[in-house]
């Protein structure tokens, strides 16, 4: 007789087979590209104004900070307008990722009754969609930077392990939230007020070193903290993060990752009920 | 989860397709409508969970073989689409052991798409994709879906400009055209004019063959009757009979027109 080529069974508390579930999630890697594109198009990102939006878009915001903070706060320092940009940017990544997660369970209804496929698919299409919408923003940052004549220097490459943290928390993040709000639902309409806290207690608006050192000591809490503070000291004055920096955000993304994920995947097979 | 493109997956013809072992399956929904932050935490404390069991099935026993056309009848809320989704693996049994040798392909009663707002193009592809196909194998069969839709140039418009005509059109063509081991089709026969249920009942009997399995959810009984050869009534969760369609058949109609007097179930 032949072997079944799958069996369903009670689900325990804990995680699914993870080679089983990896190899899925691999064979499904076209959806996730797919589905990041249609969805970008959707919201007519395909057109050359939808297009320029995505660059125009991250300007504006940019210059409604700088007119906040430069121009009514009376203070005209290039390099600052560069950190403001630069952190801003950076931080939209992980914003998006997480308003775009919130509801990748929710409003992927339809499919989720309707298919078998690994959920965490949906979470994941949030964070590329928001590391599409990000691309360009570097792009404006490094006109920016031209510019205003910031520096460069080899120690720039720093940048590359500080995005990739970044993108894992931004991806953990998206993780987390898109099944907590299968559970709570309200946590979608609570979020703009935590992207909003997130956004004054990090360093984007202002510099990390004129923190105090109590304050400084209460933002080991804060995920984005030195992760945003270490992306300005690379990106905007060319030097080395600090160690200690490197190292917070790198362990607050995997903690988040981890748990997200850990949660993520331990109660997946419980959303089509849910829904 | 299985994907379509384990397509080639070996099976013996008249060999087991899906076997379902004492399959049980409870479903635990809150009160409350949706389940909220503000919710729990009015609750809490109070020790009471306000939450209701609702046993969709239980104890059921099926085997489906290659060959077969298996038709489920049953009232509404009997737990067919339940079983239905067990099957294929969407959601998780309770209770019981269900194995599945082949790639299942199903049509449940939500249909294909699930974003309205992307064209009818982009839905098949992401449900495609969604359900493990290759992006190859759907550029090669969307031809194919388009024209068994009918749809035409609507095909590229989104999907909130559907008629629900059009949208079951579509949904019953994806499943039909892309030809899996294991097709499962959930009361989605019942759209669609005249025209259309015909053409779709006739792919349906095209697809019968001997190294196929099709699952027919339905409460058009002639058609059953008509396509299967083989149906299970369900009723409130277990299994009340199997076997000869006409037989089967006839003891629903029994047990229902004993409950209500006059019904007439010849709606297809």
């Amino acid at each position: 007789m032949d072997k079944p080529v799958v069996v369903y069974e009670p689900f325990r508390a804990g995680m699914p087979p993870m080679r089983d579930y990896l190899r899925t999630l691999w064979g499904r890697r076209t959806f996730i590209a797919e589905f990041s594109r249609s969805e970008l198009r959707e919201k007519n990102y395909g057109t050359v104004f939808g297009q320029l939006w995505l660059v125009l878009n991250p300007l504006l915001l940019s210059g409604v900070y700088f007119l906040l903070i430069y121009v009514i706060g009376g203070s005209s320092d290039a390099n600052r307008f560069g950190h403001l940009t630069a952190t801003l940017f950076l931080f939209y990544l992980i914003a998006n990722s997480l308003t775009g997660g919130v509801k990748a369970i929710t409003s992927g209804q339809r499919l989720i009754l309707n298919t078998s496929f690994p959920r965490v698919m949906l979470p994941i299409s949030a964070t590329v969609i928001a590391l599409f919408k990000f691309v360009p923003t570097l792009i404006v940052f490094a006109a920016i930077h031209l510019l205003i004549g910031l520096p460069y220097s080899w120690k720039m490459l720093w940048a590359i392990p500080i995005f990739m943290i970044a993108l894992l928390m931004g991806l953990g993040m998206s993780i987390l939230i898109s099944c907590v709000n299968v559970y709570f639902r309200d946590v979608s309409s609570m979020l703009p007020y935590l992207t909003r806290s997130l956004l004054y207690l990090s360093p984007i608006l202002y510099e990390a070193s004129s923190v105090s050192d109590e304050i400084k000591s209460l933002e080991i809490a804060n995920p984005l903290f030195y992760l945003l503070d270490s992306w300005s000291r690379v990106v905007v004055y060319a030097e080395a993060p600090t160690t200690f920096g490197l190292l917070h955000s790198l362990i607050w993304a995997l903690v988040i990752f981890i748990v997200g994920t850990y949660f993520f995947l331990s109660r997946e097979r419980d959303f089509a009920v849910r829904l | 989860m299985i994907s379509l493109s384990d397509y080639n997956h070996p099976h013996s013809p008249h060999g087991l397709a899906v076997s379902v072992k004492d399959l049980g399956l409870t479903y635990t929904t809150s009160i409350d409508k949706k389940p909220t932050l503000k919710a729990r935490l009015r609750t809490l404390g109070r020790g009471k969970k306000y939450t209701r069991v609702v046993k969709a099935l239980s104890g059921v026993n099926i085997d489906v073989h290659y060959g077969a056309v298996l038709g489920v009848i049953g009232s509404n809320g009997a737990g067919k689409s339940s079983l239905m989704r067990v099957i294929s693996g969407i959601v998780p049994p309770t209770e019981g052991r269900v194995e599945v040798y082949g790639s299942v392909s199903t049509l449940l009663a939500l249909g294909v798409g699930f974003n309205p707002a992307m064209t009818g193009r982009d839905n098949v592809y992401l449900g495609g994709l969604a359900a493990g196909m290759s992006r190859e194998d759907i550029d090669k069969n969307f031809d194919a879906i388009a024209d068994f839709s009918e749809l035409g140039d609507a095909i590229d418009a989104p999907m909130r400009t559907y008629s629900s005509g059009m949208y079951a059109r579509l949904a019953f063509s994806v499943a039909a055209v892309v030809e899996p081991d294991i097709l499962i089709i959930d009361e989605a026969l019942s759209t669609g004019d005249a025209k259309f249920k015909e053409k779709s009942l006739n792919r349906i009997k095209e697809l019968r063959s001997s190294d196929r399995a099709l699952i027919l959810v339905s409460h058009a009984l002639a058609t059953i009757e008509d396509v299967c050869n083989e149906v299970v009534w369900l009723n409130k969760g277990t299994l009340m009979a199997r076997g000869n369609p006409s037989e089967v058949i006839a003891q629903y109609r029994t047990f229902v027109n004993a409950r209500k007097s006059a019904s007439s179930d010849e709606d297809v």
